[in-house]
């Protein structure tokens, strides 16, 4: 075992490595690019066995690995932002080929405005085709992550892709410490990929996501596809205990950081966590009950885990980096309704923030502990709310007088 | 509410039936609702449109399987029970087909109702562009009802077929409106329904769904060539014969050009059709370079060799 | 498929593969073609479908496949191909897929995605030298839903949304020069209606490695509006009267395997179809049959 500084896109690069995929299909797009380079780089060299294909977009790119997939392949892919919503149609259409493989997606703003840094209205747009969903908070989580995922992919019971998320920049390009494990362990945790029948052989024809006719049929496949991703949470569970007992470190489906004796939590997923995780420091040492729940797990969502890990707490400061256009935040609206009709169920209060990479920052944590402390208490609901500060709305003035000058400013001028 | 099926095969313009029926109704003020029933099935395949027509808002969509009409304008289909001509009818279901037999189907079926033969409509002139199928179905079929006119049948006739052109509407007329004019002794003879629901049901029988192994939950074909055991000989109204004494055993110019691989060729070239899924598309009637197949219909086919047997 | 060579339709396949019982329209050219190459090609290959009139080919739980076969996407179905592909060759270098377990790879669409939505991701396997057999059976439109003009739609015919009396007024997309211009393994025009060359061309097509197009006209009854029992002498008739042009690229160059002689006039093959009624009746029109008959007349001259 070797210790390295590791981008998140390096670690993710080497979850793959570890893991001995034998097929990337891949497309580039910024903030991805850094984790096909290194592996295309690690083909090249014969540090990995296999083949690193470019295709000519991120639709093609998910339709060849799941096609890979089915063909008996480990195959392992990564994308980002526009790139993911590009390939949407085949997101919802591969997990029902029940072909296993891994997908990193870097999280990055979905346009418009186009724009590069992260929030997760790209990878929560996924949320509802079948695939699993792991969110990571750093680099170490990462690359673990994607050793679990190819576990939790290719349990029989699951067979679906597994999609791995990282914070575009926040986590994709900073660096960080990172136990590489050896490959003797990653054996030992991650057996090769047995496609057992279900894979294109001569002497075994199949046809494989036939269409069909009718809702019964239809609707039959599509519940044995739910049940089969319901099925990962069981299966996510083994692998995170298989994985503590080999390597130590172990995952929960749902993460929580001083909980315990906690009144008032905030509820986030992603890298963004750590901010929280600080405003809970030093509320706590100010002597204030706050604690951090971080799901890892979105799909399937472990609802039995997160009530859990709110039972008896006052009230919840749900942050959501990513936006519901007409709605509000995505984690909100499930988090309610995992807890709907729970005795004593805590004061939920929604926030959204983060959309871009806009900081959130420590008084702002401060502020939302406060605020859901006190709706807690006065019964109220408080209306979603989209942080944002005078001071910027000032800054984003300055701008628009800059684009708007164009044609009304100089054509006053003499 | 009246509730009524039209039963065709595709291309014999049942959707355009129950178009013009519903625009009649529509017509005549009452609320209405028709639509065609797709499949994955093309021309020749057995497919079904419905009608409904109420004076108060319909609170019913989609399929309807208590039908108080079920007009047949493809007597083969009364001989397919993949075809459903049958689903749902009671002793209160009048059934019009196009035949010249309604009385042997109402035996054949032992449906103890109404059974009625569409009326035979003659060409005009003789030997001429034969009835369209559609306009005649509707024609009768609105009679039967009893609450459309003959000049809101005209208009909604006018109104479905426009796009023919000129010449063709006025043909599409006169066959409807003969039709309807043909049916007079049984106007009215199906009967408006009052709603029935009497609020007592069966309980669903619900289960928790079980979650199989992947082989069996994706939706993969591990059969081979399992598409035979879908009989698309059903979808012929024509088929091929071939005259062994003038099958000059060529090299399989049918077999190979048949698009649906249902002609097979014996060892000693021998062709033989394969009725259970030859489609009736006779392109091997027209490639045969001796003319030793000849398009049957399939009415006729079927009697030849009930007496063969 | 055997090494002896195809010299007269008795060489060709009595014994069929593809299963009969497919939901394919009475008369369909494109299944007419899809048989004749699959009979040939044989059942180690895997079918990697875009969505077209043949995404119902197989239907649960019914296949007409004796071979694999995989549903993708309208746009992605080369990319199907590479991912099988890619997966086999890895798994053959890594010895874990014993040799006779291989499969060929052959993408299966209609026109809509071959000339249109798919087109990007054909370009880009072709490009990355895809060892692969690309069969589009091209009917001229989106046939499936109904015939909309797709840009396989020729000059002048009706379709769904160019019902008017001037038909479709743009042009043809020329696939088999897009093709050859990328300078492929090998490209091929074909037609069921004329099953021996469409054969020698298979078997030249499975003698060579790479990108292979497999360019069928598909006559289709029911977006083309005749009679099904009319599809063989359309066929027949798009090849004699030059409209559909017998030909192929190899090594750089493109030759005709069928030049008409006499080249009878494209009327003859108008005038059968009901999409180009409108060029005849209620009058006749001249400028634009003689248009049509200018541009096969072009062609042909330009071929020498």
């Amino acid at each position: 075992m070797t210790r390295a500084l590791l981008t998140g896109n390096g670690a993710a690069a080497w979850g793959a490595r570890l893991a001995e995929v034998d097929y990337v299909p891949a497309f580039p797009i910024t903030p991805q690019t850094e984790i096909i380079e290194t592996l295309a780089g690690w083909y090249a060299s014969g540090a990995m066995q296999g083949r690193l294909t470019t295709l000519e977009s991120e639709h093609s790119m998910i339709t060849a690995a799941a096609a890979a997939a089915a063909t008996g392949a480990r195959v392992f892919t990564a994308t980002s932002s526009q790139g993911l919503l590009y390939a949407m149609e085949m997101m919802f259409a591969t997990p029902g080929w029940r072909a296993p493989f891994v997908l990193v997606n870097v999280s990055r703003a979905v346009a418009t405005p186009i724009t590069l840094e992260p929030d997760h209205t790209d990878v929560l747009a996924a949320r509802d085709c079948g695939f699993v969903q792991i969110h990571c908070a750093n680099a170490q989580e990462l690359l673990d992550s994607v050793l679990i995922a190819y576990r939790v992919a290719e349990h029989p019971g699951v067979r679906v892709p597994v999609l791995v998320n990282q914070d575009g920049f926040y986590l994709s390009f900073t660096r960080e410490p990172v136990e590489l494990p050896s490959m003797d362990s990653v054996r030992r945790f991650l057996p090769a990929f047995a496609p057992g029948e279900v894979a294109f052989r001569a002497s075994k024809p199949v046809s494989q996501a036939v269409a069909v006719l009718g809702g019964a049929s239809y609707s039959y496949f599509r519940y044995e596809l739910h049940l089969a991703v319901m099925q990962a949470l069981v299966a996510y569970e083994e692998a995170a205990q298989a994985f503590a007992a080999e390597f130590g470190r172990r995952y929960s489906a749902v993460d929580t950081y001083r909980c315990d004796d906690a009144e008032v939590v905030f509820f986030m997923i992603g890298s963004f966590a750590a901010k929280a995780g600080d405003a809970v420091d030093r509320l706590r040492a100010r002597g204030e009950r706050v604690g951090l729940v971080r799901p890892r797990l979105l799909r399937p969502y472990p609802a039995d885990a997160v009530r859990e890990a709110l039972r008896g707490k006052r009230a919840v400061a749900v942050i959501d980096q990513n936006l519901s256009m007409g709605f509000g935040g995505v984690l909100y609206a499930e988090l309610a309704a995992a807890l709907q009709g729970r005795p004593a169920m805590p004061m939920l209060c929604s926030y959204v923030g983060g959309l871009g990479g806009r900081d959130i920052r420590v008084e702002e944590f401060f502020a939302m502990a406060a605020e859901s402390r006190n709706a807690a208490a006065s019964g109220a609901v408080p209306a979603t709310r989209l942080l944002y500060s005078g001071g910027e709305l000032r800054e984003v003035r300055k701008l628009q007088a800059i684009a708007a000058a164009e044609r009304g400013e100089a054509g006053a001028r003499p | 509410m009246f509730r009524i099926r039209f039963h065709g095969r595709g291309g014999q313009g049942m959707k355009t039936a129950g178009n013009i029926l519903g625009s009649a109704f529509f017509g005549e003020g009452f609320e209405v609702q028709d639509a065609p029933r797709y499949g994955a099935e093309r021309r020749g395949a057995p497919l079904f449109s419905y009608v409904r027509a109420s004076r108060t808002p319909i609170q019913e969509r989609g399929v309807i399987d208590n039908p108080d009409l079920v007009v047949v304008a493809d007597e083969s289909l009364m001989m397919l029970p993949a075809a459903g001509v049958m689903q749902g009818v009671t002793a209160d279901t009048v059934i019009l087909i196009n035949t010249r037999d309604a009385q042997g189907w109402q035996a054949r079926a032992r449906f103890p109702g109404v059974v009625l033969a569409v009326p035979a409509i003659a060409a005009s002139p003789p030997g001429g562009t034969p009835p369209l199928q559609s306009a005649v179905c509707a024609g009768a079929a609105a009679r039967l009802v009893g609450v459309i006119r003959r000049e809101t049948l005209a208009q909604a006739v006018r109104l479905e077929l426009d796009a023919r052109g000129r010449l063709m509407l006025d043909q599409d007329l006169r066959w409807t409106l003969a039709a309807y004019d043909a049916m007079s002794a049984h106007a009215g003879c199906v009967r408006e329904r009052v709603a029935e629901r009497n609020g007592v049901t069966a309980a669903p029988d619900w289960i928790d769904v079980p979650q199989d192994s992947v082989r069996r939950a994706a939706p993969d074909i591990h059969a081979t060539a399992s598409s035979e055991q879908s009989l698309t000989g059903t979808w012929r109204s024509f088929r091929p014969v071939i005259d062994p004494g003038h099958c000059n055993r060529c090299s399989w110019i049918c077999g190979t050009l048949c698009p649906d691989s249902a002609i097979r060729v014996d060892a000693d070239r021998t062709p033989h059709i394969d009725y259970d899924h030859c489609k009736g598309c006779l392109v091997c009637v027209a490639v045969c370079p001796p003319h030793a197949i000849r398009a049957v219909a399939e009415g006729k086919a079927a009697a030849c060799e009930k007496i063969a047997q | 498929m055997s090494e002896f060579v195809i010299k007269s339709m008795k060489d060709l396949p009595s014994v069929h593969l593809l299963g009969a019982g497919t939901a394919m329209c009475a008369g369909c050219g494109g299944l007419q073609a899809l048989h004749e190459v699959y009979d040939l090609l044989g059942h180690k290959t895997v079918v990697v479908n875009a969505a077209g009139c043949m995404t119902l080919l197989a239907n649960y739980p019914y296949t007409p496949f004796r071979g694999s076969w995989l549903y993708t996407s309208m746009a992605s179905a080369p990319a199907g191909a590479q991912g099988v592909r890619d997966a086999l060759d890895i798994l053959l270098e890594k010895k874990r897929l014993p040799p006779e377990e291989n499969l060929t790879a052959v993408v299966l669409t209609g026109d809509g995605s071959a000339y249109g939505m798919g087109l990007s991701a054909t370009s880009a396997a072709i490009e990355r030298g895809l060892d692969f057999i690309y069969l589009c059976y091209d009917n001229e439109g989106y046939g499936n839903t109904g015939q909309q003009t797709s840009a396989a739609t020729p000059h002048g015919a009706r379709t769904a949304t160019h019902a008017g009396v001037a038909g479709f007024g743009g042009e043809k997309k020329d696939l088999f020069a897009i093709w050859a211009a990328h300078r492929p393994a090998y490209v091929a025009t074909v037609i069921g209606a004329e099953p021996l060359d469409l054969a020698r061309k298979i078997q030249h097509a499975v003698s060579v490695k790479g990108p292979r197009l497999i360019l069928s006209l598909a006559p289709c009854p029911t977006g083309w509006d005749y009679d099904p029992m009319d599809t063989v002498e359309i066929g027949r008739l798009a090849v004699k009267t030059g409209i559909w042009p017998l030909k192929e690229y190899r090594d750089g160059k493109v030759s005709h395997t069928r030049v008409p002689h006499p080249r009878l006039p494209v009327e003859d093959y108008l005038v059968k179809q009901g999409r180009f009624a409108h060029l005849f009746q209620p009058v006749r029109n001249d400028k634009l049959i003689a248009e049509i008959q200018a541009r096969v007349d072009e062609y042909w001259r330009d071929v020498g």
